[in-house]
């Protein structure tokens, strides 16, 4: 299984949405306290012999990057979230002394997340510690929408795979917000944990689900009909879950990772909601994802400085 | 649409007000399907997104706890995002929470005004004018009362309360006092006579009978003195007590503030101990004036427990240490750069970079592939029929594709399969058996036989064709309704031929507007009939 070894200290790994041997990697020099980003496209190569996982570009920037969102319109597109407030955006198709196209500078402070929508595939939602969510589309300088809500860095911001108007967001404030964008304000609050939350995602198979995971190493699996109580808790990680993702092919399956170095995949509707532990980590880990195209594989990033990608079921240090 | 769809009936058949509709099968679905639509119609106009929306009743009890919260002074002091913020997390809807902010400003005016006055009189007045007989009662209260002062409203109410009883028992004490004077009176005088009596004893019966009188006086006199010096004792006890009590609660309001200070103080000890502020290094690079809290001035996003921002929000009494979570230790290398940049240090590492784009209004570049349908979006008979045009074109098919790849794998097949894509091939099949069933989930399941095969779909889905010409074109649905079934197949041909070219037309042009947001390969009939039916 191939390893890829980043200058700099990982936060964030996503698959390609066109390209099953594509992804892409944030990178923040010195965990991401003070320094520079660099933003890795890496390629698979087929047959593992000389070379598993190659570079195909890299793109440096001037603050750490904390987060990144491949366009689901545009094959070679790709959305930065910036420490230093800018989201930035990135053509794979122009050559790189083009790159970024854009720099768009609203937030106050640190980018944390992006999330491009799966639906309508024009727009994307940035969240930061500005305590705010932000709407973009490609083709305008400016956002079109801002939400103002959370009374604490918005840690997570991800749409809804099926409704191309509702999205939730995780915040600092221990709440988590359903939002539909043609409301004015958020229409769903639910004190998901007492701490804080760091991540959330939709269940991709069943649009009324969500998980969220917390600082106090749990994730919770809610159902927005129902929202005083959670579906499931999901106890397990030694320390905070830093990303929980549901899979894209399995009702019920989600992959996390923490800051105990481990990254787990759960089933919430089974009795033992545990059904993988990797830890291949040597740091905390802090991104992984699930491609979209293969199912399956899985990727994931950490302060190690190291990208993993490997299929369920297999070690993923396995040569 | 009901009126018209009887007119034709009426002309066939007999009118029966009852069974009109059930009269012709043809017309009854249209108009069942009419009625359908217009029922789903309505609901979806009330509320659109209804499941993504709080449809829970206002909870009276939670709104009178959050009054009662944002009455209290402390609470009043803080900013209202925080109080927000505190009762959010409680749980609290939004209509909830606005119902209690709107009911707040005027709060029962007795226990404000009341409290007003009381503390405006104990404070000015150091001289204590108010009552006499607790005058040394007050100063030794004074100082307990101004220390607890932001508790006034109740407080006050309680002391002059306290105040009154003391002055009926004092009132009490003094008639008792007299009382006990006109009984020890008596008592002596009786006590005397007695004496005298006794020495007199071989004397006349009067004086037996008199000091009998006088001794009953006596008993009755020594019980009246009895009983009001138990009634004194009483009532000093009381007030005493009282004393205690109101002792007892200045000196808990006092160890309260001292363990809320030292909480605060601990917490802020610890941040600058563990150095785990991670926008400290922020401050030193942006304006550090972003919030207003003082004892915090950091963000962290890797706080791992340390619910410090509890000491910045409304509730005074954070939780204790020991039920927070763990937290993670940091690599030692992380800890160095934190401490570097807390010194003012640069890390040496750290490079100028320019990453602004060179051009602003670079042109983005034309997508090379259409975007694909997601796993999930599989149950939809649109995508899946664009999928089938498209297979060719971008290789989408992504079962049949692994599964072939599975297929060659376990058969010991050529090399060209990626290595990431090796997988079981049983359960290859089994999963794509459940993504199909569970990609059912739509009420129309007559799309079923439609996703499995690619049939032309003429023949099986005339309910959703006329359902989609219903809604797309009310009144001309109900005259074709008005014809045979051989236009109706006609014209449910004629619908799927729309969508395949609208499909189509979607895939050539990649982002096409089309209302009523759907996955961008859908056409919006089919999409606004599934958002009615299911919400």
């Amino acid at each position: 299984m191939p390893v890829f070894k980043t200058p700099f200290n990982g936060y964030s790994v996503k698959f390609s949405p066109f390209y099953e041997h594509r992804l892409a990697v944030a990178t923040s020099q010195n965990f991401g306290i003070l320094g520079n980003g660099r933003l890795h496209v890496l390629d698979l190569s087929p047959s593992p012999s000389p070379q598993p996982i190659s570079q195909l570009t890299s793109f440096d920037t001037a603050d750490g990057v904390y987060d990144l969102a491949w366009s689901e319109s545009h094959d070679s597109l790709l959305v930065a979230a910036v420490a230093d407030g800018s989201v930035k955006l990135y053509d794979l198709a122009l050559p790189p002394t083009s790159n970024p196209i854009r720099s768009l500078h609203e937030h106050s402070r640190e980018v944390q997340s992006a999330d491009y929508n799966p639906v309508r595939r024009d727009s994307f939602l940035t969240s930061s510690w500005d305590d705010t969510v932000k709407l973009w589309t490609t083709d305008r300088p400016a956002s079109v929408r801002t939400f103002k809500e959370h009374a604490y860095c918005v840690y997570s911001a991800v749409w809804n795979p099926r409704h191309a108007d509702v999205f939730a967001s995780a915040s600092g404030d221990c709440t988590l917000r359903v939002w539909d964008v043609r409301e004015p304000g958020s229409t769903m609050i639910i004190a998901a944990h007492e701490s804080e939350i760091l991540s959330c995602d939709w269940n991709k198979y069943d649009d009324c689900s969500i998980a969220t995971a917390s600082v106090d190493k749990s994730i919770k699996v809610w159902d927005v009909r129902n929202f005083r109580v959670p579906v499931s808790v999901l106890n397990g990680h030694g320390y905070a879950v830093r990303k929980v993702k549901f899979s894209p092919h399995r009702r019920s399956l989600m992959v996390s990772c923490s800051y105990d170095m481990t990254v787990c995949l759960w089933d919430y509707m089974v009795e033992d909601a545990l059904v993988g532990r990797y830890d291949h980590h040597t740091e905390f880990a802090v991104g992984v994802d699930m491609s979209v195209l293969v199912e399956g594989l899985l990727a994931s990033t950490g302060w190690d400085e190291l990208v993993y990608v490997w299929q369920h079921g297999t070690d993923p240090r396995a040569p | 649409m009901a009126t018209q769809s009887q007119a034709p009936p009426s002309d066939e058949n007999p009118p029966k007000p009852g069974l009109t509709q059930a009269a012709t099968e043809n017309h009854t679905q249209a108009a069942t399907e009419n009625q359908q639509d217009v029922q789903a119609d309505a609901p979806k106009q009330s509320s659109p997104t209804s499941v993504f929306v709080n449809s829970e009743p206002m909870r009276e009890e939670q709104v009178q706890n959050a009054v009662k919260f944002l009455s209290h002074p402390k609470v009043r002091g803080s900013p209202v995002v925080y109080r927000r913020s505190f009762l959010e997390k409680k749980g609290l809807t939004k209509e909830e929470i606005d119902e209690a902010f709107r009911r707040v400003p005027d709060p029962p005016p007795t226990v404000q005004t009341g409290g007003g006055n009381q503390a405006d009189g104990l404070k000015t007045s150091q001289g204590m004018q108010t009552q006499s007989p607790v005058q040394p009662l007050q100063p030794a209260a004074a100082a307990p009362t101004n220390a607890i002062s932001p508790v006034a409203p109740r407080y006050r109410f309680h002391w002059s309360h306290a105040v009154l009883a003391v002055g009926l028992l004092a009132a009490s004490g003094a008639g008792t006092a007299v009382i006990i004077k006109n009984a020890i009176i008596p008592r002596l005088k009786s006590w005397i006579r007695k004496v005298v009596s006794e020495e007199e004893n071989d004397s006349v019966k009067k004086t037996d009978s008199q000091p009998s009188l006088a001794e009953e006086a006596a008993a009755a006199a020594k019980a009246a003195a009895a009983a009001a010096a138990d009634v004194a004792k009483a009532s000093q006890e009381m007030m005493n007590s009282k004393n205690e009590e109101k002792r007892y609660f200045g000196e808990l309001m006092n160890m309260l503030n001292v363990q809320v200070q030292e909480m605060k103080s601990m917490s802020n000890s610890i941040q600058k101990l563990e150095g785990e502020t991670n926008a400290l290094r922020r401050n030193s690079l942006i304006d550090q004036d972003d919030h207003q809290f003082n004892v915090i001035n950091s963000k962290r996003p890797y706080a791992n427990g340390k619910a410090d921002y509890d000491s910045r929000s409304v509730r005074s009494a954070s939780p204790p240490a020991a039920a927070e979570p763990s937290v993670a230790p940091h690599p030692k290398s992380y800890m160095e750069i934190m401490a570097m940049v807390q010194r003012g240090e640069k890390p040496p590492n750290v490079r100028e970079i320019n990453d602004s784009p060179p051009n602003p209004n670079q042109q983005l570049s034309n997508p090379r592939l259409a975007p694909r349908a997601k796993p999930w979006e599989v149950g939809q008979a649109q995508n899946y029929s664009s999928q089938v045009t498209q297979s060719q074109a971008s290789s989408e098919g992504v079962y049949s594709n692994v599964q072939d790849n599975g297929i060659n794998y376990s058969s010991n097949g050529d090399s060209s399969v990626p290595w990431w894509q090796r997988r079981n091939p049983r359960i290859t099949e089994i999963e794509n058996e459940d993504e199909f069933k569970s990609g059912s989930y739509s009420t129309q399941t007559t799309e079923v036989p439609v996703r499995r095969a690619w049939v032309p779909p003429q023949p099986p889905p005339v309910q959703m064709a006329e359902a989609a010409e219903a809604i797309r074109r009310p009144k001309p649905s109900v005259q074709k309704e008005s014809s045979d079934d051989d236009q109706l197949e006609a014209s449910s041909a004629g619908v799927t031929d729309e969508l395949q070219r609208v499909t189509k037309v979607s895939e050539s042009g990649g982002a096409v507007e089309i209302n009523g947001g759907s996955s961008g390969l859908s056409s919006s009939e089919i999409q606004e009939a599934k958002d009615e039916i299911y919400g």
